[in-house]
C-alpha cells in the first residue's frame, strides 16, 4: 500500500432525517399526522487506520459503527468531511476504490443460497471484475485458507450459518483488497468458528499486511484481535487508543486487600494517592477495594503507605492481587455518563 | 467489457439455478401453459356456463376442436395470448426493478451488487437482460405450444423478431429504471408501482393495430387515448409483435408507425430512465437509504 494510511476519515458528520405519516410518536407515545426525527449517526470524527492494523470500533447499538463502515465503502455518503481509502477520496474514486476494498456487512444474505461456495465466489468475482485462471485460483486459495474447501461442492443452503460467514468473507476477499472492512463478523458464531474468524483475520493482518476495520459489540473479540481500539458513543468517538494501552489506563488502578476483618475505611483514604477505599461488601471474607492513581510512583508509594497502616492496625494481611481489567469494563466506563477523562 | 462480465455471471448463475431446479422451471411453464388455455377459453367461448370442473374440460376440448378450422378464431387466440405474454414480460421486467429490487434490499443483496466496481446501473441492465433472455425463450416455448393448440400458424421472421424484441426491452428497462430509482429512494413506492405492472398486463392484450382507424373527427378524445398509448413502453411493441408473429408483417413492419413511436420511445425512455436511476442512486446513498428496506 502506497499511503501512510490505509483509510481515514476527516471530519466526517452525517445526519439521517426520517418523515412519517399518521404515526405514533415513540418519544412521547402521541399519534402525529406528520413526524419528522433527526439522528445524528456520525459527529466529526476523525479516524486514520494504517496498513496491516487490526481496528476495531466499539460502541452500544445505534453508536455509528456500521455508518462509519458503510462510509468508508460509499455505500453512504457523508454530509461534510472526507472519507479516503489507499490515499484516494471516497466519493470521487467510488468504482476504483471497491477494487481494493472488501466488505462483510452484519446480517446480509451475503451469498446465494442456491449455489455452492465456489459458484458463489465465481459470481461475485466476475460481479468485481475478477476472472479467468486468477478467479479459479483465488477462489480455491481462499476456500482453503478458511477451511471450506471440503465444502466447497456443497449447496450454500446446507452450510452452518459459520461456514456462511466464512464464505461471505472469502467473497470479501475475492478481489484481494488491501482494505477489509468487518462488520460485526462473529455476531451468532460458535466458539468455533469465531476463533476461526479471528485467527484468519489476525493472519490477514500480520502475513498480507492488509488493514482490517472490525465493528463489534463483543469485547472478547475486540481484546483479542484488534491492535488499537476507537470507542464510539452517540456518533462520536470517545477514545482511541491501542488495546494494550486502553486496557493499561485502567488496569493499573485498583487492589483487591483480603483482611482478618473490615477495617475503618476514614483514614485509609487520608492517604495520599490514595482515590477511592470501599468494603467489600457481600464477600465470604472481608476485605478492601482500594483505587490508586495511574502515576506509578504515586501509586507505589500509596499501596506501601496502605499496607503499613493496615499493619499499624494489627489486621492481618491475607492477600493483595492486582483486579483484571477487560474492555468490558472500560467500555462500560468509557461510554457510561460519567465518561472518564483520557 | 464490464456489462458482458456481469451478464456472463447472471446468466451462468440463472441457468445453474433452472438446472438445479429443474421441477420447478417445468411446472411454471406447464402452469404458464393450462393459465393461457384456460384465459382463451374464457375469452372466445363466453358464452358456455359450464356447471363443474370436469364439464368445463370437456367443453374445452370440444370448443377447441370445433373451432380449429376457424381461423378467425386461431388469430385470435394467438394475438391474445400473444398479448397476455408481452404483458407478462413487461410485467416481469418492471417488477424485477421493483419488488425485485425491494426483495434484494431485505435481504442484504442490494448492498452487494453496490459494491461492485462496475456499478449498480451496468448491474441492473446485465440482470435484466439475462431476465429477459430467460423471459423470452420460456414464452416462446409457450406461444409455439398454444399456437399448436389452437392451430395457428407463426410467422417466425428472425429478422424483426430480434429488432423488436430488443426495442421492446429498451422500452421496458428505460421505465424500469426510472422506477427502480424512485424505490432505491422511497422504498415503499414499490406498491403503486403494481398498479403500473397490472396496467402493463392489459393494455397489450387488448391493444391492436385498429388504434390507427379510430374516427378521431367523430371522436377527439381518441386522439388523446392513442398518443397515450404511443408514450406507453408496451402498446406499440405489442401492436408490432402481433402483426409480425400473427400477421405475418414481416420486413413491412420496419415502415410502420409503431415501429417508429418504439424507437423514439426505447431512446427517450432509455435516456430518462439511466438518467434518473443515476441521480436517485446518489441520492439514496446521500440518505442512507440504499440497504435500508
Amino acid at each position: 500500500m502506497s499511503h501512510e494510511y490505509a483509510v481515514e476519515l476527516r471530519d466526517i458528520d452525517k445526519v439521517f432525517h426520517t418523515r412519517h405519516f399518521f404515526t405514533r410518536d415513540e418519544d412521547d407515545n402521541r399519534r402525529r399526522i406528520y413526524h419528522k426525527k433527526t439522528v445524528h449517526a456520525v459527529d466529526h470524527v476523525d479516524l486514520a487506520v494504517k496498513p496491516g492494523e487490526v481496528f476495531g470500533l466499539l460502541g452500544r447499538n445505534g453508536a455509528g459503527k456500521t455508518t462509519s463502515v458503510k462510509m468508508m465503502s460509499g455505500l453512504i455518503k457523508p454530509d461534510s468531511g472526507e472519507v479516503f481509502v489507499d490515499g484516494m477520496e471516497v466519493e470521487s474514486n467510488r468504482l476504483k476504490i471497491l477494487r481494493k476494498v472488501g466488505v462483510v456487512l452484519e446480517g446480509t444474505r451475503t451469498c446465494i443460497w442456491p449455489l455452492t461456495p465456489l459458484e458463489n465466489l465465481a459470481y461475485f468475482g466476475n460481479l468485481r471484475d475478477v476472472r479467468g485462471s486468477v478467479l479459479r485460483t483465488r477462489a480455491e486459495g481462499l476456500l482453503e485458507f478458511i477451511g471450506l474447501k471440503d465444502k466447497m461442492n456443497v449447496q450454500v443452503r446446507r452450510l452452518s450459518r459459520g461456514q456462511k460467514q466464512k464464505l461471505a468473507i472469502c467473497i470479501a476477499l475475492i478481489t484481494d483488497p488491501q482494505v477489509i472492512l468487518l462488520d460485526e463478523p462473529t455476531t451468532g458464531l460458535d466458539v468455533q468458528s469465531s476463533r476461526s474468524i479471528k485467527d484468519k483475520v489476525t493472519e490477514m493482518a500480520r502475513n498480507q499486511g492488509k488493514c482490517a476495520v472490525v465493528t463489534t459489540h463483543d469485547m472478547s473479540v475486540a481484546q483479542e484481535l484488534c491492535t488499537r481500539i476507537a470507542i464510539i458513543d452517540a456518533g462520536k468517538v470517545v477514545t482511541c487508543k491501542p488495546t494494550d494501552e486502553l486496557l493499561d489506563v485502567f488496569r493499573e488502578q485498583r487492589y483487591e486487600f483480603r483482611l482478618d476483618r473490615t477495617p475503618d475505611v476514614a483514614p485509609l483514604k487520608a492517604i495520599p494517592g490514595v482515590n477511592n477505599v470501599e468494603p467489600l461488601n457481600g464477600q465470604e471474607e472481608p476485605g478492601l477495594l482500594v483505587t490508586y492513581p495511574a502515576d506509578q510512583e504515586l501509586r507505589s508509594a500509596a499501596l506501601y503507605s496502605t499496607i503499613q497502616h493496615l499493619s499499624k492496625e494489627g489486621l492481618v494481611l491475607r492477600s493483595v492481587s492486582q483486579l483484571q481489567q477487560t474492555l468490558e469494563n472500560v467500555f462500560l466506563q468509557m461510554t457510561s455518563d460519567k465518561k472518564a477523562s483520557l | 467489457m464490464g456489462f458482458f462480465l456481469v451478464m456472463k455471471a447472471e446468466l451462468v448463475r440463472t441457468f445453474i439455478i433452472m438446472r438445479r431446479y429443474w421441477f420447478s422451471t417445468l411446472m411454471g411453464i406447464f402452469i404458464g401453459y393450462g393459465m393461457l388455455m384456460a384465459l382463451i377459453y374464457g375469452f372466445m367461448n363466453s358464452s358456455a356456463e359450464p356447471t363443474d370442473v370436469g364439464e368445463v374440460a370437456s367443453e374445452v376440448g370440444t370448443a377447441l376442436e370445433s373451432r380449429a378450422a376457424d381461423n378467425g378464431f386461431a388469430v385470435n387466440a394467438t394475438e391474445s395470448a400473444l398479448g397476455f405474454m408481452l404483458g407478462m414480460f413487461a410485467f416481469g421486467i418492471v417488477g424485477l426493478f421493483t419488488a425485485g429490487l425491494q426483495g434484494m434490499a431485505r435481504t442484504g443483496e442490494l448492498e452487494q451488487v453496490c459494491l461492485s466496481p462496475h456499478g449498480l446501473v451496468t448491474n441492473f441492465l446485465a440482470r435484466s437482460f439475462v431476465a429477459s433472455v430467460n423471459s423470452i425463450i420460456t414464452w416462446c416455448i409457450l406461444l409455439t405450444l398454444i399456437s399448436y393448440s389452437v392451430d395457428s400458424q407463426l410467422h417466425l421472421d428472425i429478422v424483426p423478431l430480434v429488432a423488436l424484441l430488443f426495442l421492446t426491452y429498451f422500452n421496458l428497462i428505460g421505465f424500469g429504471f426510472m422506477m427502480g430509482g424512485l424505490v432505491l429512494v422511497f422504498k415503499q413506492i414499490g406498491q403503486v408501482a403494481m398498479i403500473i405492472r397490472l396496467a402493463f398486463i392489459g393494455i397489450p392484450l387488448f391493444v391492436s393495430e385498429s388504434i390507427y382507424d379510430w374516427d378521431i373527427a367523430a371522436n377527439p378524445f381518441l386522439l388523446v387515448v392513442r398518443g397515450i398509448l404511443h408514450i406507453v413502453p408496451s402498446a406499440d411493441a405489442a401492436i408490432c409483435l402481433k402483426m409480425v408473429l400473427v400477421g405475418g408483417s414481416g420486413y413491412s413492419i420496419f415502415a410502420h408507425p409503431s415501429f417508429f413511436w418504439l424507437i423514439v420511445n426505447g431512446f427517450i425512455w432509455t435516456t430518462i430512465g439511466i438518467a434518473c436511476f443515476h441521480y436517485l442512486e446518489s441520492w439514496s446513498r446521500q440518505k442512507g437509504t440504499l440497504g435500508a428496506y
